[in-house]
C-alpha cells in the first residue's frame, strides 16, 4: 500500500522546514528508518526517516524548498501504485526528478529532460506574482539567448516583459561563441558584458554561474546561516548596544573547582561557574533579565539562560529553562546535554528559544575580549574572554601576578542604563572572586 | 624629442606596432639597430623560405619523372638562389620603410638604451615617450660545446649567408630551424645528419606528427641521430654520444640550431628595474611590464617564439594603449615547420588536453586519402589529426603534416578562435578538390 511520508513537526513553534537535501531518488528501495532527506529548521537540521518500506514512488519537493510541516513530501509503496491522491496542493503532476548531481541520475526520465524543466513550482509562481510577468514570445526569445527574462525590466503594461525588452538586451550584448552559447543554455551559465575572445566575443571559459564572484567558491545563504544573518542585523539595527568591560581574578573560582574534585564532587567547568554566578547575580539585578519589546519591557521572574554553542552549521543558542531553580551541578549537566544536542543536530527547536539572558564564551579560542551582539529582544549578553595575567597590589602593598578573566557585558541602552549594568557586573565579579559556586 | 609612443626594435612586433599606433594618431618613434624587419625578414623566416623554395624547385625538377617531366643537365646555382633571397628581402624592407613613411613614423637607426622615466638614449641623444614598447627580439642560443667558435660552425643567421654548398652538413638540434635547413640542403643533394638530444625531433609537436615528418625527411636523405648529445665539434668531425658511447661523423659545415635567447642585455632594462621571467621580460597578457608605460612584445618576452605571435602581441599592446581592451590568447596560435612536406598545427594535442584534465574525442587520417594530395604529392606521406572536447564537441586542435598545409591552418585557427563545435564545422563547405578537405574528412572520422 502506498504510504505518504510527511514533514514532521519539529517543535511547537515550527511551521515549515527547509528540505536541504534528498538522500534517495525516485525508484530507490527503502526500508523503514532509512534516511530519506535532510531537513532543517531555522535552528537545527535533522534526518527525515522513512516510516514505511518499499519503493520511492514520488518526491514532491526539490532540495531547498521550504516545506510546511505535516505536508506530504514523498510516497513509498509498490511500483504500480498511483501517488496523485497524496500530492500536496499546488504541486504539478510531474514528479520532481531527484538530485541535481548528474553522476547519479534518478531514473530514465530524470536524465532525459533535466534541463528544460522550469524551476520548482513554488519558485516560479512566486516570481511571476512579483512582476507583471513575461510574454510567451519574450520568454522564447530570452531562452534562446540564455537570458533570464524574469530579471529584465519590462516596458509592457504594468511592467510586463515583452519581446522588445529582450531584443534590446540582445542587441547590446556581446556575441557568444557557438560553444559558449550551447554551454550557457545547457548549464544555465551567464555571460559577462565582454568576453576574452575575438573582438570581445564571449568564449566558453568566460561563462560563470549566475551571481558568482571570480576566484571565490559560492554558497547560498540558507537555513541556520540565514536566520543568524537576519537576527544579527536586526539586533544591531533595532537596539542601542553598549558594551562594558571588566575582569575578575580567577584564583578562587579555580580553587573552588579543585576543591570540588578533591571532595569527590562532579567536575564543573569554569564556564559552568560563570553561568551559575550569572544566574545568581541576575536574581539581584532583574532589570538585566528582560526583553525589550519597544513599548513594553518584560522582566522575567526566572532566569532562562541561553548559552552560545559553535556548531558545524553555525552559531546555536540552546536555552537552560528555569536556570534559577537549578544547582550548579544541574546547570553543568544541562549545558553539556544541550550543547551536545546542538553539535549532533538532535536538539529540539523548542530548546532553542525562550532565553532571557545569554552567555557567550570565546576564551578557549584565544580571544582576549570582544563585544558580544545582543540576542534581541534580550537586553543583555555576557561575553567571556581568555585568561589574562595581571599585576595585583596585595594588602601589604606588594605587587603579585594573578590570572584574570575578562568579561564583556553588552546591554540594550534602550532598556538598561550604564550604571545598573555596571552594578550587575560588579556583583558578578564580586561573586566569582569571593564566593564562586554559592 | 617627445613622442606618444616609442618602439624599440623593428621586427614583426615593432613595425606592426608602429604602423598601428601611428595610424591611430600617436606620434610614433621606431628604433632599429640593424635593419627594418628584424630577424624575421633579414635572418629568419623570409630568407629561409626563399632558399627552401629554391631547393624545392630543384627537387621537383629532379624528381618529376612520375609526372612525365625529366630534365637533362639539371643544376643548382646556389649564389643565384641567394641573389633572389636578397632581392626579396630588399623588396620587403623597402615596403616597411615605405609604410613607416606613409604613416609618418620617425625611424632612427641606432641602439636604444632605456633610461628611467620612459626616456631613451639613442646615438647619444635623449628621447622621451608616454609609452615604450620593447620588442628587441632574440638571438640564436650558443650552447657550451667545445669547438663551437670555429669558422665552419654557423648559426641560423650564418648559414643564410653561406653561399657555397658543403660536402656534408651536420645539424645540431632537430627543432624547427634544424629541420628546415636539413630539408633544404638534403633537397639539393647535400648529405645531412641531424643530431637531436631528445628521443624525437620537434619535441613540442604531436609525437606522431614529428615521427611522420622525420620519416619524410629520411626519404629525402636526411639522417637522424636521436637521443644524441654533441660532445665536441672538431675541424672536420663532430663527436656525439648516443647513449652507447662517443661516436664521430664527418662534416664540413655545422649548423648549431639549439633554440633562441631573448635580447635583454646592454639595453638598460635591468638598470631601470624591469622584471624578468625565466624566459625573458615579464609581461602580462596585455603586454604590460612591471613599469608603468613600458610594454613588451615578441621573442623578448620568451613567449611563443613566433613572428605572427609577436605581431599579435604588438597589436594587443597598441590596442590597450589606445583605449581598447585586448588580451593575448595563445590557445589558437598556429605554428608551422616549412619543410617539405610542411607541418602546420594549432591548438592542443590530445595529450596536452588530457594533461589539463579535458576529456577528448579525436580522429586521424593519412593525407593519402585525399585526391588532390596524392595527385600532387605521389611519393609523400602525410597525416591530419583533429582533437575535440568531449563534453562540448568544441574544436581544440588540428595537427597536420603534408604538402603546403601551412596555407590552410588559418581555417582551423579561425574555428578554434570562434569556439566552433563539430556541429557547426560539419556544415562548412570545403572546396573540392583541395588538400584542405582532409580536415573535414577527419572530422567525419572523429570518435
Amino acid at each position: 500500500m502506498a504510504t505518504p511520508i510527511i514533514m514532521p513537526r519539529q517543535g511547537q513553534s515550527v511551521e515549515s522546514c527547509i528540505l536541504t537535501e534528498w538522500k534517495v531518488n525516485v525508484g530507490d528501495d527503502v526500508a523503514e528508518g532509512d534516511v530519506l532527506a535532510i531537513i532543517e529548521t531555522d535552528k537545527a537540521s535533522f534526518d527525515l526517516e522513512s516510516t514505511a518500506a518499499g519503493k520511492v514512488l514520488a518526491l514532491f519537493w526539490e532540495a531547498d524548498d521550504d516545506v510546511p510541516v505535516l505536508a506530504n513530501v514523498a510516497v513509498i509503496g509498490d511500483e504500480s501504485e498511483n501517488v496523485d491522491e497524496f500530492r500536496p496542493e499546488g504541486q504539478s503532476s510531474a514528479p520532481v526528478a531527484a538530485t541535481p548531481e548528474p553522476a547519479t541520475p534518478a531514473s530514465p526520465q530524470a536524465t532525459a529532460a533535466p534541463v528544460a524543466t522550469p524551476a520548482a513550482p513554488v519558485q516560479a509562481s512566486g516570481s511571476i506574482q512579483a512582476s507583471a510577468g513575461v510574454s510567451p514570445r519574450a520568454r522564447r526569445l530570452a531562452h534562446k539567448h540564455g537570458i533570464d527574462a524574469e530579471s529584465l525590466p519590462g516596458s509592457g503594461p504594468e511592467g510586463r516583459v515583452i519581446e522588445r525588452d529582450v531584443e534590446a538586451l540582445i542587441s547590446g550584448r556581446p556575441r557568444l561563441s557557438a560553444t559558449a552559447r550551447a554551454r550557457s543554455l545547457s548549464e544555465d551559465l551567464e555571460s559577462p558584458g565582454r568576453g576574452s575572445g575575438l573582438a570581445g566575443m564571449v568564449r566558453s571559459q568566460d561563462l560563470k554561474v549566475p551571481g558568482s564572484v571570480e576566484g571565490a567558491e559560492m554558497s547560498s545563504v540558507k537555513g541556520i546561516r540565514k536566520v543568524i544573518a537576519e537576527r544579527m542585523i536586526q539586533s544591531l539595527q533595532t537596539t542601542a548596544q553598549l558594551t562594558l568591560h571588566a575582569s575578575f581574578e580567577l584564583t578562587k573560582s579555580q580553587a573552588y573547582r579543585k576543591e570540588r574534585l578533591d571532595a569527590g564532587q562532579s567536575k564543573v567547568s569554569l564556564n559552568d561557574v560563570i553561568a551559575y554566578a550569572i544566574v545568581k547575580s541576575l536574581g539581584e539585578h532583574a532589570e538585566l533579565n528582560a526583553h525589550f519589546l519597544g513599548d513594553r519591557i518584560a522582566t522575567f521572574e526566572k532566569v532562562h539562560l541561553g548559552v552560545a554553542v559553535d556548531t558545524d552549521r553555525g552559531l546555536l543558542v540552546p536555552v537552560i529553562k528555569d536556570a534559577s531553580d537549578l544547582s550548579i551541578e544541574q546547570i553543568s549537566s544541562e549545558v553539556k546535554k544541550l550543547a551536545g544536542g546542538c553539535r549532533e543536530g538532535t536538539i529540539s527547536p523548542d530548546n532553542l528559544s525562550g532565553g532571557s539572558f545569554t552567555l557567550t564564551n570565546l576564551g578557549m579560542l584565544g580571544v582576549e575580549t570582544f563585544t558580544p551582539v545582543l540576542n534581541a529582544p534580550e537586553v543583555a549578553i555576557l561575553g567571556v574572554g581568555g585568561i589574562v595575567l595581571k599585576p595585583k597590589r596585595t594588602e601589604s602593598g606588594e605587587v603579585e601576578y594573578v590570572d584574570t578573566l575578562p568579561l564583556s557585558l553588552t546591554i540594550d541602552h534602550q532598556a538598561v542604563d550604564g550604571a545598573p549594568a555596571a552594578r550587575f557586573l560588579q556583583s558578578l565579579v564580586e561573586r566569582l572572586e569571593n564566593n564562586p559556586g554559592s | 624629442m617627445k613622442y606618444d609612443f616609442a618602439v624599440i626594435g623593428a621586427g614583426p612586433a615593432g613595425y606592426v606596432a608602429a604602423k598601428k599606433a601611428a595610424g591611430a594618431g600617436l606620434k610614433t618613434l621606431l628604433v632599429e639597430k640593424k635593419k627594418l624587419g628584424g630577424v624575421c625578414l633579414n635572418e629568419g623566416c623570409v630568407p629561409s623560405k626563399t632558399l627552401l623554395q629554391a631547393a624545392k624547385t630543384y627537387h621537383h625538377a629532379k624528381h618529376g619523372s612520375v609526372f612525365g617531366v625529366t630534365v637533362d643537365g639539371l643544376s643548382f646555382d646556389f649564389p643565384k638562389a641567394h641573389a633572389h633571397k636578397n632581392g626579396v628581402m630588399n623588396k620587403m624592407r623597402d615596403g616597411i620603410a615605405g609604410l613607416m613613411k606613409k604613416y609618418k613614423v620617425d625611424v632612427i637607426e641606432g641602439e636604444a638604451v632605456l633610461q628611467p622615466n620612459r626616456k631613451i638614449l639613442i646615438n647619444g641623444e635623449e628621447h622621451e615617450a608616454d609609452n615604450i614598447l620593447i620588442c628587441t627580439g632574440s638571438s640564436p642560443a650558443v650552447p657550451p660545446i667545445p669547438g663551437i667558435e670555429q669558422d665552419h660552425v654557423v648559426d641560423s643567421t650564418g648559414i643564410l649567408n653561406t653561399e657555397s654548398l658543403p660536402k656534408r652538413l651536420i645539424v645540431v638540434g632537430g627543432g624547427v630551424i634544424g629541420c628546415e635547413f636539413a630539408c633544404m640542403y638534403a633537397s639539393v643533394d647535400v648529405p645531412v645528419t641531424v643530431l637531436e638530444a631528445m628521443p624525437e625531433i620537434c619535441p613540442n609537436l604531436d609525437t606522431e606528427i614529428s615521427a611522420t615528418l622525420r620519416a619524410e625527411l629520411e626519404k629525402k636523405g636526411v639522417e637522424f641521430q636521436l637521443g644524441s648529445k654533441v660532445e665536441e665539434i672538431g675541424k672536420t668531425t663532430v663527436t656525439y654520444n648516443d647513449g652507447e658511447g662517443s661516436k664521430q661523423i664527418e662534416g664540413d659545415l655545422v649548423l648549431v640550431a639549439t633554440g633562441r635567447r631573448p635580447n635583454v642585455s646592454g639595453l638598460g632594462f635591468e638598470e631601470i628595474g624591469l622584471e624578468f621571467s625565466p624566459h625573458g621580460i615579464k609581461a602580462d597578457d596585455r603586454g604590460a611590464t612591471n613599469l608603468p608605460g613600458v610594454w613588451a612584445a615578441g621573442d623578448v618576452t620568451g613567449r611563443a617564439w613566433l613572428a605572427h605571435a609577436a605581431s599579435r602581441m604588438a597589436e594587443v599592446v597598441v590596442n590597450n594603449i589606445t583605449g581598447r581592451t585586448d588580451r593575448m590568447r595563445y590557445d589558437a596560435m598556429p605554428a608551422v615547420v616549412y619543410t617539405s612536406p610542411e607541418v602546420a598545427v594549432v591548438g592542443l594535442t590530445k595529450e596536452e588536453a588530457e594533461e589539463r584534465g579535458i576529456k577528448t574525442r579525436s580522429g586521424r587520417m593519412p593525407m593519402a586519402i585525399n585526391a588532390r594530395y596524392i595527385a600532387e604529392n605521389p611519393d609523400e606521406g602525410g597525416l591530419c589529426k583533429v582533437v575535440l572536447e568531449k563534453d562540448t564537441n568544441r574544436l581544440l586542435g588540428v595537427h597536420m603534416v603534408g604538402g603546403a598545409c601551412s596555407e590552410m591552418i588559418f581555417g582551423a585557427t579561425a574555428m578554434i578562435e570562434a569556439e566552433l563545435r563539430e556541429e557547426e564545422i560539419e556544415e562548412i563547405v570545403f572546396p573540392h578538390p583541395t588538400t584542405s578537405e582532409i580536415v573535414k574528412d577527419v572530422f567525419m572520422a572523429v570518435r
